[in-house]
């Protein structure tokens, strides 16, 4: 058994090079090796102090988000909150005050899980997953990385250093909701993420829906090129439910079975579509959107 | 970031009660983390413990080899059933050993357990035992399990050791019921009847501290530190189970991370100490999560309700029939009274002329149930009046309106033929709708439901001795059990009371068989209520020694000596005192200040009932009744329920802490919530448990916390101290219904299955099928 904790990219690309694999907020990674799922590695490297990876910077080309940064900064950033709406709604909803102190994006995106919180909000806000080797760089679309439940496409040596995010332009806005039966400690029964731009009528001249647990991986929505140049109205929101009910290809397990899960990512598409779109006006929802309106909330 | 609330006014502001101030002696230690627990303890050369499981739910063992267990290194101890007495034991039916001799009932039974130097070295040699089973067929289903010819549990129970009283034969593990007046001939006469099935799943008490258990031996005195509920139950398990007279065991509770039912019971003190025996060491055991949920034998039952009311042209009950079967598990624990306490539950808190429950606990190779808090009740309770409420829509009168008319009241009968001198029922509905504001306009998504219940106070034996040292400060030395009611903790304010001083001059001494005289433990609700008496009884046998000592310096009779404020003082005199400090300090150079008592337990009042396999349940001391009422929104595209307000009214007598009552009902109320609307243990088809694990077992967490507010009604005195009935557990009572209440008005009609999850809820919505749902059941 090896430990070591790496305070720089090179450092831990260098461990990752040497067959050891990395170990951010630990959250699933030790979580579940205690369940019994897969057995903790013999060779770790701790990454969660690598500077590098843990600021949140921005220029002309959008956001970059270290893929150290953890889920309660994601959701309290200004930055986040203000442009990249529906990431800090996904981030809000993750686990508890702990698990969103010490889980990081890093980790959620690597781990690859189809209920994963901050994937659809990613998808839909035109992320770059970035990955480095001691060697090569590279950026991937999420859609290419995740390759089944808890797969992806990277290489064993290669590290996320962080997610990009393209600048947003006006009249954007985006939502993430998830459907969960009590408000902690849940894991998505099924999700979605939207993205919306208006014109300055109100017309949609951009929309992007992705979908959580409902699928292998996160999946997006096709066909939404239709909607363009409507009104965000009752119609065009069932036309959303529509699509995202037929391209679902949920599966029956604990948390619910397939046609319940069919019905009900329509219901979040559609929420999160109405959300998004009042964002995209201007109108103030706060974050997470299921506590602001939808599920669970307060009223 | 938030300045921690002040617990008075946080709960003031919660509460129509006045609340003083009031802290939990146990509290600091919790709270900073210096409190140990069970699974804390250290013990110089202590070895671990882990049990080999069957993995099956029902099988025969054909062959058992533990020997390339024994050669792994660090392993000290591997035992079976060949290497304790062959002991059967539990109340009621003795019909389990310590460990599985031939045949496995569920998927948990231990087959063997192992002591070694590592937890690795232990897992490793339970992974290393070989055993060959022969399959069984699984009998998992309640109406399967008592039709002919269905595979039996247990095939030689006719020859077990089974107390009188309990009617047990087949998959039967208990009948019971209860019969009033004549109630065929009385339906056939009704207006109205209605009938309903109701179908409520099973689920677990979930403490948040996994149980844990060291055991030491010395020379032949064993002692045993064990996360339990009921220290005197398990020093009577181990008693028996290894064959040890009781005063060579002493069993030790360290802080209790929680209980609610699911610590109750002989469960594995012995196993541990037996290892201990064997490997001369002390041992200790630490279950996981998932041994907690799938291991003990306590479950909360699942049920199948069947019930039938007959009305009057007036809208008065003139009869009721019911028939319920529970879901024993593999073994009874102690469920031998659960059939007629559920009984008593689908009868419901009414004036019933006519009655007929009959209940089934039926053998199923389940994990066994057991009492989780108020055993029975919730879920008997939402099929009653989820059934009450269809009554009152059938024949169109108000809910509440309807519950008034037939509720019991002052001076009336009740549905086992008892007479109920005082209740207070009625102001219970009164207080329980106001606070949510019954049938006041609600948006369409959103009801109040409204619901009633009961539950009995356990009158039992108990005992105490109160002391005061030199320097005026006293201690209670008592054999009750906390659990995290905070009833051991108000019995220093009973102390206080009767001494004149203050609750927090006195410390506890508690939890410990040696210490303590006999108590039967964090169960029932009953520690303020039988405890509470011996203290007291102890606590004037102090007060009268004071007197007397003080009299003796006052130069006054000890008959005029009042206890008040810490000092003793002349009546009609007070300027003729002397302080309590005062007076120790004069008892410690003689004759010592110390006080013992215990009383006689209530006696059970008489009843009209006819009772077949009676366990004494029907007969309630001290009835406690309460009214929830519960304002919720529903989500009907996803069929997700929230709670949003609910409103509690309890007559549990006279409430002595009011601080420490009002934790009990908010607890109470959520564990409700749970039950209504997410906590289902989930089986498959062979009766394997598959969500062992808080991920996917959904607790409700403080995030889901309702708005909680609470009248506590008191004008009908209980036979426990000053007038106090019990409380921990009738909190649990009404919650789910009350809630099953709302979402029915919502919906249209009732859902018929608990918990009733969102995809239930949302299946009921669009008119689909839920297979397991109980009409449709019957129908195929
Ligand atoms: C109680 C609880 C509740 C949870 N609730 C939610 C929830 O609501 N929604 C949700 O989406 N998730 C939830 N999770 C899962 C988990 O918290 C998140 O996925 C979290 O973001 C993981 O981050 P981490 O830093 O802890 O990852 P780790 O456990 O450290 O790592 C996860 C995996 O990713 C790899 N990895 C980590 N960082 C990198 C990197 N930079 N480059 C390459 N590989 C990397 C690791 O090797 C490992 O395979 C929950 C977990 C727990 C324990």
């Amino acid at each position: 058994m090896a430990f070591t904790i790496a305070t720089t990219v090179d450092e831990a690309l260098e461990r990752l090079a040497d067959g050891a694999r990395p170990v951010a907020g630990g959250t699933d990674l030790v979580v579940g090796a205690r369940q019994g799922k897969v057995p903790l590695p013999h060779d770790l490297v701790a990454i969660d102090r690598v500077d590098e990876l843990l600021t949140i910077g921005q220029d002309d080309h959008g956001a970059r988000i270290g893929a150290g940064v953890t889920h309660d900064r994601l959701l309290s950033n200004p930055l986040i909150v203000g442009d990249y709406t529906a990431l800090a709604d996904g981030a809000a909803l993750i686990g508890s005050p702990a698990t969103r102190h010490v889980g990081t994006i890093g980790g959620n995106v690597m781990n690859g899980s189809p209920a994963m919180d901050t994937g659809a909000p990613l998808v839909v806000l035109g992320a770059r997953i970035e990955l480095r080797s001691a060697t090569t760089t590279r950026l991937v679309d999420p859609l290419e990385l995740w390759t089944g439940p808890g797969t992806t496409s990277a290489r064993t040596d290669e590290l996320c250093t962080a997610c990009l995010l393209p600048a947003l332009p006006a009249r954007t806005g985006s939502a993430y909701v998830r459907l969960e039966f009590r408000r902690a400690m849940e894991i998505a029964v099924v999700g979605a993420a939207a993205l919306v731009r208006l014109d300055e009528s109100g017309s949609v001249l951009d929309l992007h829906i992705a979908l959580t647990a409902v699928a292998p991986t996160i999946m997006a929505v096709e066909g939404t090129e239709v909607l363009m140049g409507r009104t965000v109205d009752d119609n065009l929101t069932d036309q959303v439910a529509a699509l995202a009910s037929e391209q679902a290809s949920p599966i029956s397990d604990l948390r619910a079975g397939d046609r319940y899960r069919r019905h009900t990512v329509g219901v979040m598409a559609r929420r999160a579509v109405q959300a998004a779109a009042q964002r995209a006006q201007g109108t103030m929802i706060d974050v997470p959107v299921n506590r602001a309106i939808g599920i669970g909330a307060a009223r | 970031m938030f300045p921690p609330p002040d617990p008075v006014s946080y709960y003031q502001a919660m509460t129509a009660v006045d609340v003083p101030r009031f802290v939990r002696a146990d509290g600091p230690d919790k709270v900073t983390g210096s409190g140990r627990y069970a699974a804390d303890l250290q013990q110089p050369g202590m070895l671990h413990a882990k049990f080999l499981y069957a993995g099956r739910t029902h099988a025969r063992i054909t062959r058992l080899n533990t020997e390339p267990a024994r050669t792994i290194p660090g392993v000290l101890a591997v035992l079976t059933a060949a290497d304790v007495p062959d002991v059967r034991y539990s109340p009621g039916v003795a019909d389990r050993r310590l460990f599985a001799t031939d045949v496995v009932r569920y998927e948990s039974e231990i087959v063997a357990a192992v002591a070694a130097t590592s937890v690795e070295a232990a897992e490793a040699a339970v992974a290393a035992i070989e055993v060959d089973y022969e399959p069984l067929e699984p009998v998992t289903e309640l109406e399967a399990a008592l039709a002919d010819g269905s595979p039996l549990v247990h095939p030689d129970l006719d020859s077990y050791d089974i107390d009188d009283g309990i009617v047990a034969h087949g998959n039967t593990a208990g009948f019971s019921s209860i019969e009033l007046g004549d109630a065929p001939a009385a339906m056939a006469t009704a207006a109205t009847v209605v009938s309903s099935c109701y179908v409520a799943d099973s689920c677990h008490a979930a403490p948040i501290e996994p149980r844990a258990i060291v055991a030491q031996w010395e020379g032949e005195k064993l002692t045993v530190w064990s996360s339990t509920q009921v220290p005197f139950d398990a020093r009577a398990g181990i008693c028996q189970t290894l064959q040890l007279p009781t005063n060579r065991v002493r069993v030790i509770v360290p802080h209790l991370g929680g209980g609610f039912g699911g610590k109750c019971g002989f469960h594995f003190e012995a196993h541990i100490a037996a290892l201990a025996r064997a490997a001369r060491r002390p041992v200790k055991l630490v279950f996981s999560r998932r041994e907690e949920f799938m291991v003990p034998d306590r479950r909360r039952e699942g049920m199948i309700v069947d019930i039938t009311t007959g009305l009057d042209d007036n809208g008065h009950i003139v009869a009721r029939t019911g028939w319920i079967a529970i879901d024993n598990g593999a073994y009874i624990a102690d469920c031998a009274f659960f059939p007629q306490l559920a009984a008593m539950h689908v009868a419901g808190p009414y004036q019933v002329p006519n009655l007929q429950v009959e209940a089934h606990l039926v053998y199923t190779n389940h994990q066994p149930s057991g009492s989780v808090r108020a055993p029975t009740a919730p879920q008997a309770c939402w099929a009653l009046e989820s059934h009450t409420d269809e009554l009152a829509a059938t024949i169109g009168m108000d809910p509440v309106e309807f519950r008034r008319l037939n509720g019991i009241d002052n001076d009336t009968v009740g549905p086992s033929g008892q007479h109920y001198e005082r209740t207070g029922l009625q102001e219970c509905i009164t207080a329980a709708t106001e606070l949510v504001g019954y049938g006041r306009d609600l948006p369409e998504d959103e009801a109040i439901g409204v619901a009633i219940g009961w539950w009995p106070s356990f009158s039992m034996p108990a005992g105490a001795y109160v002391k005061i040292d030199d320097d005026g400060a006293g201690q209670i030395i008592t054999g009750a059990q906390e659990c995290g009611t905070g009833a051991v903790m108000t019995l220093r304010q009973l102390a206080a009371d009767e001494l004149g001083m203050d609750p927090e001059d006195f410390q506890l001494v508690y939890q410990d068989t040696s210490a303590g005289p006999y108590d039967t433990g964090a169960t029932g609700s009953q520690t303020l209520f039988n405890n509470g008496r011996a203290v007291v009884g102890a606590a004037r046998q102090v007060a009268e020694q004071l007197k007397a000592l003080a009299a003796g310096q006052l130069e006054a009779a000890p008959a005029d000596i009042v206890l008040a404020d810490g000092v003793g003082s002349v009546v009609g005199s007070p300027g003729a005192s002397v302080s309590i400090a005062e007076l120790a300090a004069t008892a410690a150079g003689g004759e010592l200040l110390l006080g013992h008592g215990s009383g006689s337990p209530t006696q059970a009042p008489e009843v009209g009932a006819t009772c077949v396999g009676d366990q004494g349940m029907a007969a309630w001391v001290s009835p406690q009744v309460s009214c929830h009422a519960v304002h919720i929104r529903l989500d009907p595209d996803t069929g997700v329920v929230r709670v949003l307000k609910v409103g509690a009214a309890h007559d549990s007598g006279r409430i002595i802490n009011p601080m420490g009552a009002l934790g009990q009902v908010h607890g109470g109320v959520i564990m409700g919530v749970g039950q209504a609307l997410t906590e289902i243990t989930v089986y498959d088809h062979d009766g394997h448990q598959l969500n062992p694990m808080l991920l996917e077992y959904k607790l409700q967490t403080a995030a889901d916390g309702p708005e909680i507010e609470v009248k506590f009604i008191e004008s009908a005195p209980g036979d426990g101290p000053g007038g106090a009935k019990g409380l921990a557990e009738a909190p649990n009572v009404a919650t789910a219904a009350a809630i099953a209440n709302g979402l029915a008005r919502l919906i249209g009609h009732p859902v018929r299955h608990l918990p009733m999850t969102a995809e239930r809820v949302w299946t009921e919505l669009t008119g689909g099928i839920d297979s397991t749902d109980a009409t449709k059941r019957q129908e195929a």
